[in-house]
């Protein structure tokens, strides 16, 4: 590992921790400026039937009557030596809260990039290798359609089929291996439509040229130069696009999981928005935002490997959030000797 | 250099991509046919009469509530579910509101209501192995009354504020002592804020409190595991046998288990329960009920004792502020129309200002009967003339008016449309504004200035009634009377200072006479708050008081 790549990383890592410790406080000054707080709004239902009094000793215990940039500062001091504190809605610790969610979360996620990567490269390889009279036009409109059709009516419509007509998963037992896959489909569909996108219009700026032409010409089949030849450079932008849905898959999480009836990050979130469980929240947040800057910096670890010409040395001029190094110029010639065609 | 792409035949393309959308089309219709015509139950009804032990059974919720710490939660319309199985009351309250031993076996009173002794069952046990005597009972009256507010749990809201202290005698009998007459004590022994945990638990921190496995009960089920918003499962108690009489049966409960499982999305409940992949699914849309009805599943909407839903009008702000305006927006509302188009044939219309399976129930709808004939008559008398636009006014004032629908109740929009309509027709000019619950509770749960505010409210007993009328001891003033009308604080006094049930009824019937004559209240129709679509082998369900579905009773089908 050489000096260059060290100073690399040790940068991006900087960046990571400031990212991670700006969207703490950002959550933090969101959820504060609502009105009210989670227990005063519990306690203020009238069926409780409370005093105030009674309310505002409670509301004391939590320590929500501090002013707000002493409640920040006690929170963030709580937070940078890994203490996440107690969810004001359950009362129970946010890491094991936490802890409770992750896996099945991370399950569907991975489930949904599987089935989006399967799905965009497929339908991509079809727009190419497909006779353009068959089906090669309706292929190229699938990510529209993808795209427009929201993950909830296909979430609904799985369920409908496959769970209750079909019988092959059981709703209740929503972490199922079947389960997850149709859960996962409903939440990648979305995803392999942009994938797809990005994927097909690098193909199609490939196989127009030269050297395809050529590799065409000394009989390389569709399907060969596909694998060899097109596929490779057509792949560096789709990294960059994977790595930005990470919180495409993060946040269709919340609808799917809710549909599904599976308990993961989303449906967390969802519970505790809904209660502004500032907590819960901020540990979520910052999860999330830890998962998306390391996914982007593996990102940007892969692009070396599917392109050469990408170097480490200049990667630290971008911005973070910024995605993927600079594309590789049409113009150069990947093969080593220039061929004319006529 | 030549081209590899492009130049395709636009006409045929056009004609594939047509052809391939119509595909698309029929089949998303064939599976969406296939999926609405879900084959329902196997058979339904034919059971033997004969409970079977044994079975498991899933109910599916729409939420699991909040903490788990009992005091904070026993009050939650979704928790109840599960401490109505792990833990057991004092008092068995049913439907009807009568009041019946439970851990309780009986009770006496002094005669000024300010003195109660209870006498407790022998032999009941927490599912730790602890007794649960006298010296628990006053530990649990205790933290019901007054919580630990400094250490983050609070006391049981509804509880009488009246509480003075509670001592244990001797092993089973409890003498509970009143600063002033509270007949409203043995009944809300039997609330669902009301159940007994054992004494460890209580001396919990809120945090490990929070946790169910820690929360021990002496219910006829424990709790085997629980996730967080996700599930609860419940086994049953084998040597449980101190059920309540009156539900029929004293021994351990015929099912195994009891799992309540979190589905948010209501429409994957019921069509679990349509195909078999659970048994009882909660809170179902009114719409949806008839059909399930014809496939077979059985449907039960228990009322629960409580107010009606209404709207309680504010005598400070106009327009509420002129008893003639009252009185016509009372007869301006038309129920049935409401009934019709809101709810099922399940569904009843309020009677008074408290619904009708409460005991102390008397009708009173002759008094606000819809007759919009009236109403305008009323309107015409108040001087509130119709203009151009059909808006009345009255010294260049429009007759103006906003609805807040409650977001606790799911029906309150389409209520507020249908009397927005039916009062536009009178003439009123009337906006409706929707807030979520956590807006609902900043802006308008306690906002003073506001015309109106639409009630949903469970009680257990009557006497919950003297607590909202004025402001006198923390009164919640439902009408902006302070102490203002003479007849009302006379009648709170009445109802608050009974000591006899049946003079309590009488001064409960005269209230509510008084308030619906001066149009304080316009009750719109009475509340079922809980809605269960079940498997129909799943039979002998009791439902309390408070409309909680108990599985303790209940027995599967072979």
């Amino acid at each position: 590992m050489n000096a260059s790549y060290l100073r690399f990383a040790g940068r991006r890592l900087l960046q990571a921790v400031v990212v991670v410790l700006l969207a703490y406080v950002f959550t933090f000054v969101v959820i504060s400026v609502l009105p009210g707080d989670p227990v005063t709004n519990t306690l203020r239902n009238p069926e409780n039937g409370f005093t105030e009094e009674e309310i505002a000793r409670i509301v004391a215990y939590y320590g929500l009557d501090q002013p707000v940039v002493v409640q920040l500062w006690q929170s963030l001091s709580h937070f940078v030596v890994g203490d996440l504190g107690v969810s004001l809605r359950s009362n129970l610790p946010v890491t094991r809260l936490v802890a409770e969610v992750v896996p099945s979360t991370l399950a569907l996620a991975a489930s949904a990039l599987a089935v989006a990567l399967v799905l965009a490269f497929a339908v991509a390889y079809g727009t190419q290798n497909l006779p353009r009279r068959y089906g090669q036009g309706v292929l190229r409109a699938l990510p529209s359609l993808f795209l427009s059709v929201p993950a909830f009516v296909v979430g609904l419509l799985l369920i409908q089929v496959f769970a209750f007509q079909l019988g092959l998963f059981r709703v209740i037992e929503p972490d199922g291996a079947w389960a997850t896959f149709f859960a996962a489909v409903a939440l990648g569909i979305p995803v392999s439509a942009q994938v797809a996108e990005v994927l097909i219009t690098g193909l199609d700026h490939e196989s127009r040229q030269e050297y395809a032409a050529v590799a065409r010409s000394r009989g390389l089949g569709q399907a060969r130069l596909f694998a060899k030849h097109l596929l490779k450079p057509s792949s560096l932008p789709v990294v960059t696009v994977v790595a930005l849905t990470v919180g495409e898959l993060l946040g269709g999480a919340l609808i799917i999981e809710t549909i599904f009836g599976r308990t993961g990050v989303g449906s967390l979130v969802q519970r505790s928005v809904s209660t502004q469980d500032l907590p819960v929240l901020q540990a979520v947040v910052s999860l999330a935002a830890v998962v998306f800057v390391v996914v982007n910096l593996l990102a940007d670890l892969v692009y070396p490997l599917l392109d050469p010409r990408v170097r480490l040395d200049r990667a630290p001029r971008k911005a973070a959030g910024q995605p993927g190094p600079e594309q590789p110029t049409p113009e150069q010639p990947i093969l080593e000797r220039q061929v004319s065609v006529p | 250099m030549s081209t590899t792409s492009s130049g395709r035949p636009p006409g045929r393309t056009g004609r594939t991509r047509r052809a391939v959308q119509a595909a698309v089309a029929a089949l998303a219709t064939v599976t969406l046919t296939a999926a609405c015509a879900a084959g329902g139950p196997a058979e339904a009804g034919g059971g033997s009469g004969e409970p079977r032990e044994g079975g498991d059974i899933v109910f599916l919720i729409d939420s699991l509530g909040d903490t788990w710490i009992p005091n904070n939660s026993s009050i939650s319309s979704f928790q109840g579910h599960v401490w109505g199985h792990v833990t057991d009351k004092l008092v068995y309250v049913d439907a009807e509101g009568e009041v019946s031993p439970w851990v309780a076996e009986s009770w006496e009173q002094n005669d000024d209501a300010t003195q109660f002794t209870l006498h407790l069952k022998d032999g009941v046990t927490f599912s730790d192995g602890s007794p649960l005597d006298a010296a628990a009972v006053v530990e649990n009256l205790d933290t019901w009354a007054f919580g630990a507010p400094d250490a983050g749990i609070s006391p049981v809201g509804l509880f009488p504020k009246t509480y003075d202290r509670a001592e244990a005698v001797d092993e089973s009998t409890v003498e509970v002592y009143f600063d002033a007459p509270t007949l409203g004590f043995v009944p809300t022994l039997g609330y669902h804020g009301s159940i007994l945990v054992s004494p460890e638990t209580l001396a919990l921190p809120a945090e490990e409190q929070a946790d169910l496995s820690n929360d021990i009960g002496s219910g006829p089920f424990v709790v085997e595991s629980w996730k967080e918003g996700d599930s609860v499962v419940l086994t049953k108690r084998e040597d449980y046998d101190w059920g309540p009489e009156a539900v029929g049966h004293t021994g351990p409960a015929y099912l195994d288990t009891i799992t309540y499982k979190l589905v948010a999305e209501s429409s994957t409940r019921t069509g679990a329960v349509q195909s078999g992949q659970a048994d009882v699914a909660y809170n179902a849309t009114p719409q949806e009920l008839d059909s399930f009805k014809e496939q077979g599943f059985s449907v039960d909407v228990p009322r629960y004792l409580g107010f009606v839903n209404g709207y309680r009008l504010n005598t400070r702000v106009a327009p509420f502020d002129d008893t003639l305006v009252r009185q016509a927006f009372q007869h301006g509302i038309d129920r049935d129309e409401i009934l019709s188009t809101v709810y099922t044939e399940d569904w009843s219309a309020a009677e008074g200002l408290i619904q009708s399976n409460v005991p102390e129930a008397t009708d009173h709808s002759d008094s606000f009967a819809y007759d919009p004939e009236l109403a305008a008559s009323l309107l015409d008398e108040a001087g509130w003339t119709e203009g151009a636009d059909g808006v009345r006014t009255k010294d260049g004032e429009p007759l103006e008016l906003t609805l807040y629908p409650n977001p606790y109740l799911a029906t309150s929009k389409a209520i507020d449309e249908l009397v927005a309509q039916q009062l536009g027709e009178l003439g009123f000019a009337v906006d409706i504004q929707a807030y979520d619950v956590v807006t609902f509770g900043e802006r308008v749960s306690d906002n003073t200035s506001l015309s109106n505010y639409e009630v949903t409210r469970s009680f257990i007993d009557v006497g919950t009634v003297a607590s909202i009328l004025t402001d006198a001891e923390n009164g919640e003033d439902w009408f902006g009377l302070g102490q203002s009308d003479e007849r009302t604080n006379e009648l709170r006094d009445a109802v608050a200072q009974a000591t006899d049930l049946d003079e309590r009824a009488k001064a409960v019937d005269e209230l509510q006479e008084h308030l619906l004559e001066e149009a304080y209240f316009a009750p719109v129709t009475q509340i079922v708050q809980r809605i269960y679509v079940s498997n129909p082998e799943l039979h002998d369900v009791t439902y309390n008081g408070v409309a909680y579905a108990s599985y303790y009773t209940a027995w599967l089908e072979d």
